[in-house]
């Protein structure tokens, strides 16, 4: 708070820093170490709390920011403070368009955001309005990435480190840009789209490395988590999730096709990490084909699966696999969200929360990996009976088959290769991250509440193919598909409440003291009660909401930002079951809110 | 409201005509070094309908997210049934129609949309004039009906020299034995 003060009066008076400088006082290479990003900031982040410095917040990925100037009592005054229009909207490869699904990133002031084909741009967000100070484009190759994104013109935002932005870009680059000029310092080749890897998060900072993810597994990929050291700008790990010959869990992969050379399992959501074990935990993409899940007989580790990782060598600690021989495409990408509650038995329980595409929420303890609770999350869930208690996998799972049917009337197969599957393909919850309020300990799930039909295409090799779909079939959407906001009191691992929307929520979710931000694709924002669930506040910005909220404090006020811009997979995909959602137009903006 | 609507038509045909004039001059100084190929027309209405949204560059389509789009590469369609099905869009799958009225004023498949009940195609973004809609049909009966695996110069006829979509193909063909997929492993 003290850093944060120092820089907001050095900003308001600029006078003095211009004299500051002239004379070469300390104060100006002051306010800059007070700006370099350190592993100590990154850790102690409730110290700042007027800064968003992580892309999920905090480590613990819980997106809850403490600041409770807007309130459930005042946020009805809430109102825009500032906009500004982004770039982006250009299409490329399969794309007619760019959208805005990312987290903008505020230090002091100052607001790092990025467009769909990852452009930084920073703002200085001082004195109630917003001023570009700095673009930088990375002159992405929009045709040979875009031509294998399968899910949109897609960048989730940077992060900080020293004196850098740290961001990804589509074709594949993890690129350091100098904070202060804009320029870029670096860049590495992380991902090769020519082996239909894009990159679409943001990256992870741990201890002086960037931790990458990968998109691709409709692409027929071997996903992997990356660590770049920031120093060096060199590998430090690699570590598959797709286990290679020899190591553990190949044996999960036991057909004759070498499935697990393409077998998917792409990163492309940010993960979470806990210092107090050094251990990263990502979440786990689908398996490839995505549904025909007899071409890849066996339980496909690590796909579906949240994973933890030694963040030091990359290492597996421990997974837990959610849908087992995937025949759905309920991938596990989502974020694993680190939280400690009281146990029955007076001990701390240390968890991780997952909701997934399949529609259930999890709790795994987080030291072990074991499956503590789960439950259904959605309205509808029609292709398994629910959740053994002690080992969390569908009822219908059996360890003894090598292809798993689990409920067969609706489960897409060789047999049977046109089934309706609730929830349908993109969830349940798909990327846009859930919040978690400490206070109340309820966890906010942006909800797809959603049925869809697969219609399954037989996979042979031959159809493999270097930047072809690798799908085994593919949806339709002859069902019409809303959304909510459900609530989870995760003391008991039981839904505290829904609050339902016409449209599948596609941006994610900011939890407050004592409200919860959220968004629509029809383009409203909202405030809703964090205990009652109840609608506090909207407006409607006229374009499509397809990003997360989050909350700063720069000159001692509050402000709410979000982007705007449907893009993604929505968009061109799954647009069927939201026909009203056509009228929406392409767009690239940030709202800023304030009282 | 019939009057009115035939007068609109009208009128954006007459400004339809001015642009392929204009476009077809403009293409005219454009290439004139080049030798011009009379589909590009055509391939142009390919990339501004979005075609190669599913049915990709290639033409190929293949399985994704939107479903199977169908191989032009493998059509046996006449040059007649392709502009019926561009026009008309296929009843009862993903692929739209891109005639403007096409189940309504213009018939499609001797239906109407009550005819096609829940087998009506979905209307396509853009709308196609038939000069478009024959224009995209001989593109894809030059350069895509019948052809083989995609190679390298077909892929920078459509996209151009200035991005590395087309590198994969470029390695494909340098190396014909080594397998292109899979793998993982560092990129750089």
């Amino acid at each position: 708070m003290k850093r944060f003060t120092r820089h907001g009066l050095l900003g308001q008076a600029s006078v003095l820093v211009l004299l500051g400088a002239a004379i070469g006082l300390a104060s100006v290479p002051l306010a800059r170490a007070a700006d370099e990003v350190t592993q100590d900031r990154l850790l102690n982040v409730d110290k700042e709390p007027g800064n968003w410095l992580h892309h999920h917040k905090n480590y613990s990925a819980t997106r809850f920011s403490n600041l409770k100037d807007i309130n459930k009592d005042n946020v009805k005054n809430l109102k825009v403070a500032w906009t500004m229009h982004l770039a982006g909207v250009e299409g490329g490869g399969i794309w007619t368009h760019g959208g805005l699904e990312g987290t903008p990133i505020v230090e002091n002031g100052f607001m790092y955001v990025t467009d769909g084909w990852g452009s930084v741009y920073k703002i200085d967000a001082h004195g109630g309005k917003g001023e570009l100070l700095w673009k930088m484009d990375p002159k992405t190759d929009h045709d040979w990435a875009g031509a294998v994104a399968c899910c949109g013109v897609d960048n989730r935002g940077v992060a900080l480190w020293g004196d850098l932005v740290i961001s990804h870009t589509l074709d594949g680059r993890l690129v350091a840009t100098n904070k202060q000029t804009g320029q870029v310092a670096w860049q590495r080749q992380v991902a090769d789209p020519n082996k239909g890897e894009v990159l679409t998060g943001a990256p992870l900072i741990v201890k002086n490395m960037a931790i990458t993810g990968v998109a691709g597994a409709e692409y027929g990929i071997r996903g992997w988590v990356a660590a770049t050291d920031l120093t060096t700008q060199k590998e430090v790990w690699r570590t598959h999730t797709i286990p290679g010959k020899g190591e553990p869990g190949h044996e999960t992969w036991k057909d004759a096709n070498n499935a697990a050379a393409s077998g998917g399992g792409s990163t492309w959501v940010t993960g979470s990490y806990d210092p107090a074990t050094d251990t990263i935990i990502w979440g786990i993409g689908n398996p490839g084909p995505d549904w025909d899940n007899q071409y890849r007989p066996g339980d496909n580790l690590y796909t579906d699966s949240s994973l933890a990782l030694d963040a030091s060598t990359g290492k597996i600690k421990w997974h837990y696999q959610h849908t087992p021989n995937d025949p759905y495409d309920y991938d596990s990408v989502a974020e694993n969200v680190l939280v400690d509650v009281p146990a029955p038995n007076g001990s701390t329980l240390k968890l991780a929360l997952e909701a997934d595409r399949n529609g259930f929420a999890y709790a795994i303890d987080r030291t072990t990996g074991k499956f503590i609770w789960g439950l259904p999350f959605v309205k509808k869930v029609t292709w398994t009976k629910g959740l053994d208690q002690e080992t969390g996998k569908p009822i219908e799972y059996d360890a003894n088959k090598q292809v798993q049917t689990y409920i067969t009337a609706v489960t897409p197969s060789r047999e049977n290769k046109v089934a309706d599957i609730c929830p349908g393909n993109m969830g349940g919850k798909n990327w846009p991250p859930t919040a978690y309020n400490p206070d109340l300990k309820l966890w906010y799930i942006p909800v797809i509440e959603s049925c869809n039909r697969i219609t399954l295409e037989e996979s042979v090799p031959e159809k493999l193919k270097a930047r072809e779909f690798w799908t085994g079939g593919g949806p339709s959407q002859p069902f019409k598909i809303t959304g909510s906001v459900t609530a989870i009191d995760v003391t008991s691992g039981k839904i505290a409440g829904k609050f339902e929307t016409p449209f599948p929520n596609l941006g994610g979710v900011l939890a407050t003291p004592d409200l919860v931000f959220s968004g629509q694709p029809s383009g409203e924002v909202m405030a809703l009660d964090a205990k009652t669930l109840e609608k506090k506040w909207e407006f409607n910005t006229g374009g499509g909401v397809n990003a997360p909220p989050m909350t700063f404090m720069v000159d001692g006020k509050q402000y709410v930002a979000i982007l705007v811009g449907l893009g993604g997979a929505w968009d061109k995909w799954f647009i069927d079951a939201t026909p009203e959602l056509k009228r929406i137009q392409p767009g690239s903006m940030l709202y800023v809110f304030a009282l | 409201m019939t009057n009115g609507k035939r007068y609109f038509d009208t009128a954006l045909t007459g400004a339809a005509a001015v642009a392929v004039v204009l476009s077809t001059i403009y293409g005219a100084l454009a290439q004139s070094a080049a030798p011009s190929d009379p589909t590009d027309a055509g391939k142009a209405v390919f990339k501004r309908a979005n075609c190669f949204g599913c049915h990709k560059w290639h033409g190929n389509g293949g399985g994704g997210y939107g479903g199977e789009a169908l191989s032009l590469r493998k059509t046996e369609l006449t040059r007649e049934q392709i502009m019926e099905t561009v026009g008309c869009g296929r009843p009862g799958t993903g692929m739209p129609f891109f005639t403007r009225g096409a189940y309504d004023t213009v018939k499609c498949h001797d239906m109407n949309r009550q005819d096609a009940g829940d087998h009506m195609p979905p209307e396509a973004n853009t709308f196609l004039r038939p000069n478009d809609i024959e224009a995209v049909a001989d593109y894809v009966i030059a350069h895509i009906k019948g052809k083989g695996e995609p190679n390298y110069t077909e892929c920078v006829a459509f996209f151009g020299d200035t991005s590395r979509v087309c590198d994969v193909y470029k390695k494909a063909e340098a190396q014909p034995t080594a397998g292109s997929t899979g793998g993982g492993g560092k990129a750089n």
